[in-house]
């Protein structure tokens, strides 16, 4: 079975360290909001390794927006273009909303046949269905269940708090408030893996604006045994969290290892 | 709180006579011009604000422009806001006169706090101004440097 390199998903392909792999973003138009009679935003959704340019078009059909009263909300519009997509949202409470894609398991199985030792992949095939899809002579199979969440927090008015885990995967936890990042202040965000704090995980932050300076400056963190990383950022601006983690699993009849990515967009506000 | 008393002996509690001034100066700007949104607000050492003294604004959509007082105060407390509401003004010179005490009317204890003046003009910059002070029961003045936003102003502490 051959496998199109395009038709890999980035999520795989960088859990696996390939090169080729895509970071994924939502940019809203805002992060923090005033108003007495609701506001309008827009968000920017793509597949790009620029921090914040747009690159390859992501379709935002599996936007889930979450209100601050835990209710979905609908998109006012959207457009999808070869950049990018773009979606509208009505903020109608005050408090935090969610927007967030992904969190969806999806399944990666890779083999090597004898005396090749090139990696071959089956695409949406977990461990349990396998067996009747490997060609003959397969060896060092292997199959990895993936989550990833592509996030993003607005704030109309007062923060609000209380967003649902799923418990599968690697997912984000706020400590400091995502509203509440600022300039020269200390931040502190929380990873759980599988609804438990998870030690190790290696972050990136990268502020906005990579294709006008040389160096990327990427501030590079590892999650404390409680899952906590502090940072301080010095510049206010937009920046891009990316957190990564796998482990192997053993009593998961689906997978041998179970693997996570975030992309976290967030502002630093002006102190 | 007692024990402090009887050992220094004088009020740890600021007088309620305690009086703030603040003479505030907007400079005139060139080009186009739209009115400053202002807020000057007291923060304890912990940066935590215990009063807002001034809020120069237009309608709601605009607060999140005056960012550390919309995120650190406004946000958090709508009564503050609505009863805080002034229109702006223009460039020039203002005589502010504030009794020493908190959002709840209380008189400030005697201790550090930071005067904040944060000042943001539409099509203009930003002078987020930081004045240390001391209440210990004696009279100061501070001459508040200019920057962006605001002109050489003072800060006076009247026992």
């Amino acid at each position: 079975m051959k496998i199109n390199k395009f038709a890999l998903g980035a999520v795989a392909l960088l859990l696996i360290g390939q090169a080729s792999a895509h970071n994924r973003w939502i940019l809203p138009s805002h992060f923090n909001l005033s108003n007495d009679k609701g506001e309008w935003v827009m968000a920017d959704i793509t597949a790009s390794n620029e921090t914040f340019n747009v690159d390859k078009p992501m379709g935002a059909d599996k936007l889930e927006i979450t209100a601050p009263n835990g209710k979905r909300v609908r998109v006012g519009s959207s457009y999808r273009g070869h950049r990018k997509s773009v979606v509208d949202i009505h903020l109608e409470d005050s408090g935090t909303y969610q927007l967030k894609m992904g969190g969806d398991a999806s399944y990666w199985t890779s083999y090597q046949l004898k005396g090749d030792e090139k990696k071959h992949w089956l695409r949406g095939v977990n461990k349990l269905q396998r067996q009747g899809q490997l060609p003959k002579g397969a060896i060092n199979a292997h199959t990895m269940e993936s989550y990833a969440n592509v996030l993003s927090y607005i704030t109309l008015n007062t923060p609000s708090k209380g967003f649902k885990t799923t418990d599968k995967g690697l997912e984000f936890v706020p400590v400091t408030h995502p509203s509440d990042v600022a300039q020269g202040e200390q931040a502190q965000f929380k990873f759980i893996f599988n609804g438990q704090p998870q030690a190790g995980v290696s972050v990136e932050i990268v502020r906005e604006g990579v294709r006008y300076r040389n160096d990327q400056n990427v501030l590079k963190l590892t999650s404390d045994k409680k899952g906590i990383i502090n940072f301080t950022l010095a510049q206010a601006g937009r920046y891009l969290l990316m957190a990564e983690h796998q482990s192997d699993v053993k009593h998961n009849p689906q997978a041998d290892t179970v693997g996570g990515q975030i992309f976290l967009t967030f502002e630093a506000v002006l102190d | 709180m007692s024990l402090l008393l009887s050992l220094s002996g004088v009020s740890s509690v600021s007088e309620a006579a305690t009086e703030l001034k603040l003479d505030l100066n907007l400079p005139a700007q060139s080009g186009e011009y739209h009115n400053p949104y202002v807020a000057v607000w007291i923060e304890n050492e912990r940066g935590q604000s215990v009063r807002t003294l001034v809020l120069w604004r237009e309608g709601a959509k605009w607060l999140k422009d005056i960012r550390r007082w919309w995120r650190k105060v406004g946000r958090k407390d709508e009564a503050i806001v609505d009863a805080m509401t002034s229109a702006t003004r223009p460039a020039g010179n203002y005589q502010l006169k504030f009794k020493a005490l908190d959002d709840q009317l209380q008189p400030l204890k005697y201790g550090n706090y930071v005067l904040r003046i944060e000042i943001v003009r539409e099509n203009g910059g930003r002078s987020m101004t930081m004045q240390p002070f001391t209440l210990n029961g004696e009279n100061h003045q501070f001459t508040v440097a200019k920057s962006l936003e605001i002109a050489q102003s003072l800060f006076t502490i009247k026992e």
